[in-house]
């Protein structure tokens, strides 16, 4: 095991994609970016991605097809990737999810979750180290947004996210959308959940807009930041601080200027936050 | 601070079973078919349709004047067709709009734009070697459109009437 410690301050961030890449490029005040690893090719950056590494911009390769998750041991040729994504932009750390992607030779398409037992623990853990061991730079976990959970769970996601930091020894990459769409989807307070999260191991914060449909919460990336989820920054920087908060918007892109709003509306929460921390 | 199995090892037997229920709710979201048993059917139902709907938003993006065709029906017609057919193993979502637009040539005529789309969603998927491809197209009179690409030297199309006007 390798336990890593944070060493980066990464600031304010927001997810590349070509469709944003102007928006991003003009954007003040931002620290870092991430990029999809899997949306770079195998020999030349986006010129967008290489452009912001030139501005001294950190730049975080975020994997989504590792399947960390899985029945599998993730793929030497995807984590080879991922590995070279994260030399080729000089990266602080890689992320990835816990979830799995593919079962039986099927791609799902979308990240879906693990069953929360010490038998997926295990398995996880074990991919986990595999792909430490490949990777150049520390590897930071996020939890999924679940519209589906497993039966039989054996403990809350908080504590089954704790164990694995703990047991791989990996850093948290703690998204407050999917922790606020499983809370509000599967009956549980988000705030108790925060509290149960090993906010001390956080990589950075990702924050993703989202809609109600059917009276299920969509974390779609493709809408706005609710109300309750910025309440959630707020509240994470007034228990604990974070080396960095990252937009995600994947979809139906807004114009500039509602971008660069949401921006602030996060920058404005996480600084309520730390004031209140340092009040009290 | 000692790790207790960090990176304990999982017999064989332990990932078969896991891979198997993986297996098993991974084809009940795909298919929208019953989740396995302690599963919860409605929230099962609805990760399966936000799948769906994700693979459905990739292929309207793809092709453009196929989504405008379907217009409001594009999501009950992509999902009936997800439902029954997986995403392409290449993942692109030009290839699967390719594939969903043949399963509705058969139920109803596809507009010109549509058509035109298609074929260069052909030439553009053929990654090796020579495409020639032809669609009839039908305004603003008949006439066949003929895609023509080489390798190294990019895709030619070439408009061709139809030898004898209808007379109508």
């Amino acid at each position: 095991m390798r336990t890593t410690h944070v060493t980066w301050q990464l600031g304010q961030g927001a997810g590349w994609r070509p469709q944003l890449d102007g928006a991003l490029a003009r954007a003040s005040g931002l620290g870092f970016i991430e990029v999809i690893a899997e949306a770079i090719g195998g020999h030349d950056l986006p010129a967008g991605v290489a452009a912001a590494v030139e501005r001294g911009l950190q730049v975080v390769p975020h994997g989504v097809s590792l399947s960390l998750g899985g029945a599998e041991r993730p793929s030497p040729g995807r984590l080879a990737h991922l590995a070279s994504v994260a030399e080729r932009v000089n990266a602080p750390l890689v992320s990835e999810h816990i979830a799995f992607v593919r079962a039986g030779g099927r791609e799902s398409g979308h990240l879906l979750p693990v069953p929360r037992t010490r038998e997926a623990l295990a398995i996880l853990s074990e991919n986990v180290a595999i792909a430490q061991a490949a990777l150049p730079v520390p590897l930071a976990l996020e939890h999924v947004a679940a519209l589906v959970e497993w039966p039989d769970a054996e403990m809350d996601e908080a504590t089954f996210v704790s164990e694995l930091v703990e047991r791989t020894g990996a850093l948290l990459l703690l998204d407050l959308s999917n922790l606020y769409a499983n809370a509000y989807n599967h009956g549980y307070d988000a705030l108790e959940s925060l509290m149960g999260f090993p906010l001390d191991r956080i990589a950075y914060v990702h924050v993703g807009g989202g809609r109600f449909r059917d009276g299920v919460y969509h974390d779609t990336h493709a809408d706005p930041v609710v109300p309750g989820v910025l309440h959630l920054v707020e509240a994470l920087f007034s228990l604990a601080d974070a080396p960095g908060v990252l937009l995600e918007r994947d979809d139906d892109f807004p114009p500039e200027a509602e971008l660069v709003a949401e921006l602030r509306a996060i920058a404005d929460a996480v600084r309520r936050g730390r004031e209140q921390r340092v009040r009290a | 601070m000692p790790c207790a199995g960090g990176a304990s090892s999982v017999s064989e037997p332990d990932r078969t079973a896991y891979a198997a229920r993986q297996a098993q709710l991974l084809d009940a979201l795909l298919r929208g078919s019953e989740p396995p048993a302690g599963f919860d059917a409605a929230h099962a139902g609805a990760a399966g349709s936000s799948l769906r709907r994700k693979r459905g938003r990739a292929v309207a993006q793809a092709c453009p004047a196929l989504a405008l065709e379907l217009g409001d029906g594009f999501g009950a017609c992509f999902d009936a067709y997800a439902r029954a057919n997986d995403a392409p193993a290449s993942g692109a979502p030009l290839e699967d709009g390719l594939a969903f637009a043949r399963s509705l040539r058969h139920v109803t005529p596809l507009d010109d734009d549509v058509r035109v789309e298609l074929l260069l969603a052909r030439a553009a998927l053929r990654r090796h070697g020579v495409f020639a491809g032809a669609a009839w197209l039908r305004r603003p009179r008949r006439r066949l459109l003929v895609v023509v690409r080489l390798p190294g030297l990019g895709t030619v199309h070439r408009s061709v009437p139809r030898r004898r006007p209808r007379r109508d």
